[in-house]
């Protein structure tokens, strides 16, 4: 087989045992990573299943381009029952373990049960041990790391691994592998927790195997080419995001605070990302394979050293009204090695200093430290709080509103949550794409979708971005951040094109919105590696059945078209300042877009569920059989 | 005139392009455990180090070969092996002191970088600059330059007489 290496290594802890399973019949359906993460977790999950109980199947997916050496190629995708939102969860990684993954002989990771005592596992060319990590339990991320590379005698052992976060079942824990590449959100760290299973070791010297190398070979150099000579990926490999993020906050794009604001003066004048960059950066660093370098490694004197990619830029400064970069810092490096979702994280301490400024919590509340707007006490005991589950940090840790809740329902009415998620930090009062991409999204995450991006870059040039969108939407109006027009349409080919990165375990910033804004490349590379001669519409039209299968497991788990809404807030308080000031969301024509897009998707218009004649036409009968109720 | 493979470790990033790339021009797969290249990553202090083939004077390589199946390509100066003659017996893998001759772990052949007959695959994929391929004398002048250059910086930190150079 060329591009798969053809396994799913499936795995019980309680039982010790393990097995593989082919994985061919499921590739014209799925194609590989989220694709089949998705029909994984709808078979192998039992409805009914805590989160955080034996039975929630952990699920790792490659894809057929992951290892191979086209740029951006070692991309996971992991999937499990949310314990933030009881849907289904999807958290996704870079840097190398994928790759190493395959070349350790599997595509696919399906871990059940619960070992009795803490442990890790060891997989390495075809092999999988279960080995005993007692002595990892309560080791930080980049400690745990370290030890089992030595205890490997091996540092190129690639690994991903829990913090003392996720062994404490802290409920937006994740998983990390280097020194800050995360699969951060939807508590995948607490999943892995609950199964007493502290890290996954990987090391292989197996092929990934190319149908077509040299054709290969020669597409793979010009991409190489390409995505260093893009102007992105210049500004990327020299400042990460430390530049864009100010941008962003230029645009009104990132709130400020608690998404209390989307302009703070202050910051857009001092905001000192880019000169701490420059002092503090040793170099950018990528993930295999790949010339674009989207993180900054930086290290500084007394605090330590570490990568960092977007949210922190944003989520550790003006989601908290901090310009102190240290603090920026420290909190990154504590959230990466206690194990924390760092969006998660920050978006927790801002509501606590916005219940704070309100004066609907005191310092009482909070061990007797003042949630002061900005604090540095504030956010970095919090951030210890919370993984070490100790005073507030214990409720905390439960979820945004667990802790509202025991404050009262005035503060219960300030959380904003979307399905059970902190929104990703993006303002969507003047974005009205974005905003109906984040509701009606799985987990609620608008970016990166290219019809969300284009509403940003709409601001440097409106005419031209307006053009982009007729090409690639069917209308101008789609790239106009305010109107309510071509949304729908918007959504759902970005939805199918962020799919297609996913299914085939590459990097999406480069294959569908910073590099190459479509998926024709990705799409050459998927018949190169694999043999096949799909047209396009093949995998797109997998992109669909995916959508529709993980909107299915939702359904399952109880979602209807109410779950798909963002918090009040963006409709009922108008931006106060900035270039969209007075921008506010219209119920009506909120809910429009969202019918526009049932349409568009073959979903009944009154209830957001799938109908029985979309899922089979896309060959799902037995799911809509299985949810539906027999036809 | 003569061209050399230059590493400077400074400027990696640790992607493994130029591991993964080898191995896709030479074996037709992709597998870094194939390539003539590897990069040794600490990935915690951000240091990585690429490890490809010296080309050494006088190569360990080549003097220990029972068979002489190592040679020196007059062409690019890579160190190469003749599969018709190499045993197999892995004793230039063990006599480089650079850990630097590589096996393939799936056939056991010994896997010599031949700088991909004086156009090196790696060093097209090298996103930061640090494998770069040029002419030795180059090489050489432009570290004479950046030396030269300075001088003058060390002249006025000495004398403390800024206006004594505006260079640096």
């Amino acid at each position: 087989m060329y591009g798969w290496v053809g396994k799913i290594l499936r795995l019980d802890l309680s039982e010790g045992r393990s097995h593989t399973e082919p994985i061919e019949l499921y590739n014209d359906l799925y194609v590989g990573g989220r694709g089949l993460g998705v029909k994984l977790i709808y078979d192998s999950f039992t409805p009914g299943t805590d989160a955080l109980a034996p039975g929630n199947p952990l699920i790792f997916n490659t894809g057929p381009l992951t290892g191979t050496a086209m740029p951006g190629s070692s991309r996971v995708d992991v999937t499990a029952l949310s314990p933030m939102s009881r849907l289904r969860a999807k958290s996704n990684f870079g840097a190398y373990w994928g790759a190493e993954l395959k070349f350790a002989g599997f595509d696919h990771l399906v871990i059940t049960g619960q070992a009795e005592k803490p442990c890790y596992l060891w997989i390495h060319d075809g092999q999988v041990e279960i080995r005993p990590a007692e002595h990892l339990w309560g080791q930080d991320t980049f400690q745990t790391q370290r030890l089992i590379q030595e205890e490997l005698g091996d540092p190129e052992v690639k690994i991903v691994c829990i913090g003392p976060a996720g062994e404490r079942l802290v409920r937006f824990a994740c998983l990390i592998s280097e020194t800050g590449d995360a699969a951060g959100r939807t508590g995948m760290g607490a999943v892995m927790g609950s199964k007493n299973l502290k890290a996954i070791a990987v090391r292989g010297a197996g092929s990934v195997k190319v149908a077509r190398p040299q054709e290969f070979l020669e597409l793979s150099l010009q991409a190489n080419r390409e995505i260093r000579e893009s102007p992105a990926y210049q500004e990327l490999s020299v400042w990460g995001v430390a530049r864009g993020v100010h941008m962003m906050y230029q645009m009104g794009f990132f709130p400020v605070g608690y998404f209390e604001d989307v302009c703070w003066e202050e910051l857009l004048e001092k905001y000192a990302a880019p000169e701490y960059v420059q002092k503090h950066q040793l170099k950018t660093v990528g993930c295999f394979c790949c010339p674009g370098r989207c993180m900054n490694f930086l290290s500084v004197p007394g605090l330590g050293k570490g990568v960092t990619s977007c949210e922190p830029f944003s989520g550790f400064t003006g989601a908290l009204w901090n310009l102190d970069m240290d603090v920026f810092w420290e909190a990154t490096l504590l959230t990466n090695k206690l194990g924390l979702d760092c969006t998660e994280t920050s978006a927790s301490i801002g509501l606590l200093m916005e219940l704070y400024h309100d004066g609907l919590l005191k310092a009482a509340d909070t061990d007797g430290i003042p949630m002061e707007r900005g604090s540095k006490e504030a956010i970095l005991t919090t951030i210890r709080k919370i993984a070490a589950r100790e005073g507030y940090g214990d409720l905390l840790a439960e979820g945004q509103r667990a802790f509202a809740q025991q404050v009262g329902p005035a503060a219960e009415d300030k959380v904003d949550l979307v399905k059970g998620l902190a929104p990703h930090a993006y303002e969507f009062r003047a974005f009205h794409g974005t905003a109906l991409m984040q509701a009606v999204g799985h987990r609620g995450d608008p970016l990166p979708l290219r019809g969300s991006l284009l509403e940003v870059d709409w601001n440097h040039a409106p005419e031209w971005f307006q053009t982009v969108a007729k090409e690639q939407f069917g209308s101008e109006e789609a790239a106009i951040p305010t109107s309510y027009q071509g949304k729908a349409r918007a959504a759902v080919i970005s939805e199918h094109m962020e799919r297609v990165a996913d299914n085939l375990g590459i990097c999406k910033w480069l294959y569908g919105l910073f590099a190459y804004q479509d998926v024709n490349m990705a799409h050459r590379f998927f018949n190169l590696v694999t043999g096949k001669d799909w047209d396009l519409q093949q995998l797109l039209t997998v992109s669909e059945r995916v959508r529709n299968l993980e909107r299915m497991f939702d359904v399952r788990q109880g979602l209807t078209r109410k779950h798909d809404d963002l918090p009040k807030k963006f409709f009922e308080v108008p931006l106060a300042k900035g270039k969209f000031a007075g921008q506010v969301l219209k119920r009506e024509e909120f809910e429009k877009m969202k019918e526009e897009y049932y349409e568009l998707r073959g979903w009944d218009k009154a209830t957001g569920i799938p109908t029985r004649a979309k899922l089979e036409e896309l060959g799902l009968k037995e799911v809509a059989d299985q949810v539906l109720g027999a036809a | 005139m003569l061209k050399a493979l230059i590493i400077d470790a400074q400027k990696c990033s640790g992607c493994r392009s130029c591991e993964n790339y080898c191995s896709l021009k030479h074996e037709g797969a992709c597998n870094p455990a194939q390539g003539r290249i590897h990069v040794v990553k600490w990935e915690q202090e951000g240091i990585f180090v690429p490890i490809n083939c010296r080309r050494c004077e006088k190569p360990a390589c080549q003097l220990i070969c029972p068979k002489n199946a190592t040679y020196r390509n007059l062409e690019t100066g890579a160190m190469e092996v003749d599969p018709q003659r190499c045993l197999g017996c892995l004793s230039c893998v063990f006599a480089c002191p650079f850990g630097a001759t590589f096996v393939d772990p799936e056939s056991g052949r010994v896997l010599k970088c031949d700088l991909c007959d004086g156009d090196p695959t790696c060093v097209k994929v090298c996103p930061t600059g640090a494998l770069t391929y040029e002419e030795v004398s180059l090489e050489t002048y432009r570290k004479l330059l950046a030396n030269a250059d300075q001088i003058p910086i060390l002249v006025r930190a000495a004398t403390g007489r800024p206006e004594l150079c505006t260079a640096g």
